[in-house]
């Protein structure tokens, strides 16, 4: 039973990315005088998902960080420690460290190996800070001294060569005997090179790895605490050679050679162990014990006697809780070392769910093997064994479904909500074909308007119900494609507090309609922006305390970030209640650099300025900004994807940055216009109104420049069929004025006539032409032909200057 | 036919002929993708007359280009006997208006010619050679580098 682990490989980075996000999301939320023990068990549920699902997918890296973080989490969520912002901190380091290691095993670089340690260091120091006299496993690892005799059971496999020879042999032998009580349970020979030993002891675990690892490599060392009971262990242990020959071996071993390789379902594997290699295809009753493996493998000191305490709970406890509070277990079962056989009886006893339980594994080797044998599910009945081995069998091949449909159902409850991966393409595939559902409805529909409503009756409703129908396909098909703010807001609260931290500034972020989706190819993109405009606030808006108090503010300043829907478009809100933008500062910048500006000029046009490319108010460059790139590409990348940016800004109050953007790339309501035959669609979100202007509204500037008087305002009047050199006369009279707004103001453009609203699928004239001025689209209408999308504000500026107006591109 | 080896290599393989008024041109058939009728077209605007506009090909916008007028050759009548060949190019889809398609003819290197060079409005540049085949005299144009060229302004400058 050997599976390809690395196809699964995708969906563990993708979870992990997703619980790291959840991680740090809720520990920025995280109360640090008063947390919450629900907001520590998420986070708690976090990091072990990541930890289970490295360990599955032999990351060992990632499990050593993870399982150092979870120790002090777990402290902190039985409260025997009290959260103080450093550790935050520390958990927050820990993340990135894990986010690294993660984007190395996705073929990133290579995580930097000092980080590790040093975070890990201080994982260990706060989670032992303040716990001295307990030994948690991660810190006994790390080499932390315990004072109490302990006792372990060591079982290691020593290379041959070591066994050869007899020097070695017992130099190591010695070696143990100087700083523990040892009783050699079994001798390595020639056939069989395992060491088992209990030793008595008041050295650490990671202590008596180093004196082992002159002669095996540290990861070959198993150490369990716990005597007698563990010498069953020791004893199946010392049968590595022949794993395949008896599924049931595999079951008790304790090498952290446990399969990775057979997988049973994600979840049931959740706690399998660092190493992946395996040389055992053991049964999925093994898979139960592979936890049971895994929190040695990872913490070196699990306790088995407790973990069978822990199984009293239910399988799933088991699941979570064995490798989930392994430092508690451990610490737990130090204290109970001298009565370890009364744990064994506990733990066998209920297994077995028989008086003889006890005896059962006190028993000869021979009978603990057919136990063993019957462990595997084919073998649950088999008659060989006895009556007391066989329902141990049961008792163990019933155990992982319990657990694997426990932590199923825990998944689900965990996850807010309950979603598939599906790739981008699909969807877009799938906006596509209807997207050409939609021009064919409508081509039916319009073919139907030629029969006879009372003949085709029935016809005709269908068309309608198709129409509806198809509309709605529509809708939620491009509801997929559709992702909320939150997704964009939710790396900020990081940013800012990191930030704020390194800029000695009190900043309490906001957000605002969090909920409001938008298309997901415009939250990748609007994100880079985002994160410019909010260093910005943060480092050229808000000010320090100081100034801050002094200047009769809240020290701690404020910035918002805020989505919201308005008509066709998202406006998205960066507000910060800083200094405000400096008026003299940024013109006096501005003649420096030779930009043509005057004392004159209104606030809008000073604040545009700033968008000027290299153009910084910042007296210094710090890391943080100054360089003045950021306005000039914020401001290039939101036009880019047809929106735009607006600043206002207050002198002493603060700074508000609008983002204007379109809800999708793909779709867009449209006015369809009919200029001298042909169709065009303007987008409904430049439409301010239609008109149907008198002959006395239209006025002459300096002959040529015509306006329109439209309710006191003078608009430029630009003719389309003029402007794209269409062979059509215009009526005043028997026309329409449409008043369009884009970037480059107020516009009012003539069109033959208005002939409907649409919802029209935007397609790319560039895929097969080029770029034609003017047109930013076109579409597929109703009737299977092709309408151009108005480029409003080209439009406007090809309408506005008069070389442009005739032009045609004749070659 | 001094100039025989200097205009190139011509592969030699199947050809679709198709008549440009009283003319027969070749091009290379595995650029065809379809050959139909020619649809009203939505016109763009400013373009050079012989872009006679885009059409919908079952969702795809394609550029619709009428060679006769490009070439001054012919008459530009659009009736239900005009032809469009749909042709690849790249990745792009783009359709020519021609008098007619005649047939598939397999033309090697025996029974081609280069051109001789001299001003015409089809650059030389264009033409693969010259085939001969019972007689008849087909211009056999490179296609793709004739649509891709500059002045045929399908494709904005700095992708061509």
């Amino acid at each position: 039973m050997s599976i390809d682990m690395s196809q699964f490989y995708q969906v563990f980075f993708e979870e992990t990315s997703e619980h790291l996000a959840n991680m740090e999301s809720l520990l920025l939320d995280l109360d640090v005088d008063a947390p919450s023990l629900e907001e520590l068990n998420a986070i708690f549920r976090a990091a072990h998902s990541i930890k289970g699902g490295s360990g599955t997918f032999g990351f060992t890296d990632m499990t050593e960080v993870t399982h150092v973080l979870e120790t002090l989490l777990d402290r902190l969520r039985k409260e025997e420690l009290q959260l103080r912002p450093d550790m935050v901190d520390a958990f927050l380091a820990a993340g990135d460290v894990l986010r690294a290691q993660l984007e190395h095993h996705q073929g990133g670089p290579a995580a930097e190996e000092a980080q590790i340690r040093l975070v890990c260091e201080q994982l260990n120091k706060l989670a032992s800070g303040e716990a001295a006299g307990h030994e948690s496993p991660a810190a006994a690892h790390q080499g932390a001294v315990s004072a109490e005799i302990r006792t372990v059971t060591l079982t290691c496999n020593l290379p041959a060569e070591v066994v050869a020879d007899a020097g070695a042999l017992n130099n190591l032998l010695a070696s143990l005997a100087e700083i523990a009580v040892l009783d050699v349970t079994h001798a390595p020979d020639a056939t069989d090179t395992t060491l088992a030993a209990v030793l008595t002891t008041q050295k650490s675990d990671a202590e008596l790895r180093d004196l082992l690892s002159f002669f095996v490599a540290p990861d070959m060392v198993k150490l369990s605490p716990g005597g007698d009971q563990e010498e069953a262990f020791g004893f199946f242990d010392s049968e590595p050679g022949a794993p395949e020959a008896d599924p049931g071996f595999g079951f008790f071993d304790e090498t952290p050679s446990v399969p990775a390789k057979e997988d049973l379902g994600y979840g049931f594997f959740d706690e399998e162990p660092p190493k992946p290699v395996s040389p055992v295809s053991a049964d999925p009753g093994y898979g139960f014990f592979a936890d049971d493996v895994a929190s040695v493998g990872v913490s070196s000191v699990t306790a088995s006697g407790i973990r069978e305490e822990q199984d009293r709970d239910g399988a799933y406890g088991f699941f979570e809780d064995a490798a989930g509070k392994p430092e508690h277990l451990a610490n737990r079962n130090i204290s109970a070392m001298d009565s370890p056989a009364a744990i064994e009886g506990q733990g066998y006893g209920i297994y077995v769910d028989a008086p003889k339980g006890v005896g059962l594994f006190d028993d000869a080797p021979g009978i603990k093997k057919s136990a063993a044998l019957a462990a595997s599910p084919s073998a649950a009945a088999s008659p060989a064994s006895d009556s007391s081995g066989g329902r141990v069998g049961a008792a163990v091949s019933a155990a992982p479904k319990t657990g694997r449909r426990e932590s199923d159902k825990a998944a689900v409850a965990t996850a807010t909500d309950t979603s598939i991966r599906v790739s981008v393409e699909k969807v877009d595939q799938l906006i596509n074909l209807v997207g050409e559902l939609v021009i064919t409805q409508a081509m039916l529909a319009e073919a139907a308007n030629a029969f006879d409503p009372v003949m085709a009756e029935k016809l005709l409703a269908g068309i309608d119900l198709l129409s509806r129908n198809t509309r709605d396909l529509q809708e939620s098909v491009m509801s997929i494609r559709m992702l909320p703010m939150s997704m964009v807001f939710s790396r900020f609260p990081r940013v800012v507090r990191d930030l704020a931290g390194k800029l000695n500034k009190q900043v309490e972020m906001k957000t605002m309609g969090d909920n409001t989706e938008l298309d997901k190819g415009l939250i990748e993109k609007i994100t880079d922006p985002m994160t410019h405009l909010v260093r910005n606030s943060l480092d050229h808006g808000i000010e320090t305390p100081e100034r801050r108090s002094a200047a009769g503010k809240n020290p701690k300043g404020t910035l918002t970030l805020k989505a919201s829907h308005q008509g066709g478009n998202v406006v998205i809100e960066v507000i910060d209640d800083g200094a405000g933008l400096n008026r003299e500062k940024i013109l006096s910048k501005a003649k420096e650099r030779g930009l043509p500006v005057s004392d004159g000029m209104t606030d809008h046009e000073v604040w545009q300025l700033i968008f000027a490319p290299g153009f910084s108010t910042a007296d210094q460059v710090t890391d943080v900004s100054g360089r003045g790139v950021g306005m000039d590409v914020v401001k290039r990348n939101i036009e880019g994807l047809g929106g735009k940016v607006e600043l206002e800004s207050s002198t002493g109050f603060g700074t508000r940055t609008i983002i204007r953007l379109p809800l999708t790339l793909a779709i867009l309501d449209g006015m369809s216009v009919g200029v001298g035959g042909e169709t065009f669609i303007v987008p409904l979100t430049t439409i301010v109104e239609s008109l149907q202007p008198s002959l006395s509204d239209i006025r002459t500037m300096a002959g040529d420049s015509r306006m329109v008087h439209i309710r006191g305002e003078y608009l430029p009047f630009i003719s389309l069929g003029k402007v794209f050199g269409l062979h059509c006369q215009e009526d005043i009279t028997r026309g329409i004025v449409m008043v369009i707004e884009s970037e480059d103001g107020k516009a009012a453009l003539f069109v033959d006539e208005l002939q409907g609203q649409h919802q029209v699928v935007i397609k790319s004239l560039e895929a097969n032409y080029r770029k034609v001025p003017g047109v930013s689209g076109a579409t597929i209408m109703g009737d299977g032909s092709v309408a151009m999308i108005l480029d409003v504000s080209a439009v406007t500026r090809m309408g506005l200057s008069p070389n442009n107006s005739q032009r045609s591109l004749a070659a | 036919m001094e100039h025989a080896e200097t205009t190139g290599i011509v592969a030699s393989g199947e050809y679709l002929t198709f008549t440009l008024g009283a003319e027969e041109y070749g091009m290379d058939i595995l650029k065809v993708q379809e050959i139909r009728g020619y649809d009203a077209v939505t016109k763009i605007a400013n373009s050079p007359p012989f872009i006679k506009g885009v059409i919908n090909l079952r969702g795809v916008i394609v550029p619709i280009v009428d060679l006769r007028i490009k070439f001054k050759l012919g008459e530009p009548t659009y009736d239900q006997f005009t032809v469009v060949i749909i042709l690849n190019i790249g990745k792009r889809v783009m359709g020519i208006v021609v008098d007619g398609v005649s047939d598939v003819i397999q033309l090697n290197s025996d029974n081609l010619r280069s051109a001789p060079e001299f001003g015409s409005i089809l650059d030389t540049r264009y033409i693969l050679g010259l085939g001969t085949v019972e007689n008849r005299m087909i211009i056999v144009v490179d296609i793709e580098k004739l649509m891709s060229s500059q002045e045929m302004a399908l494709i904005e400058e700095s992708v061509a």
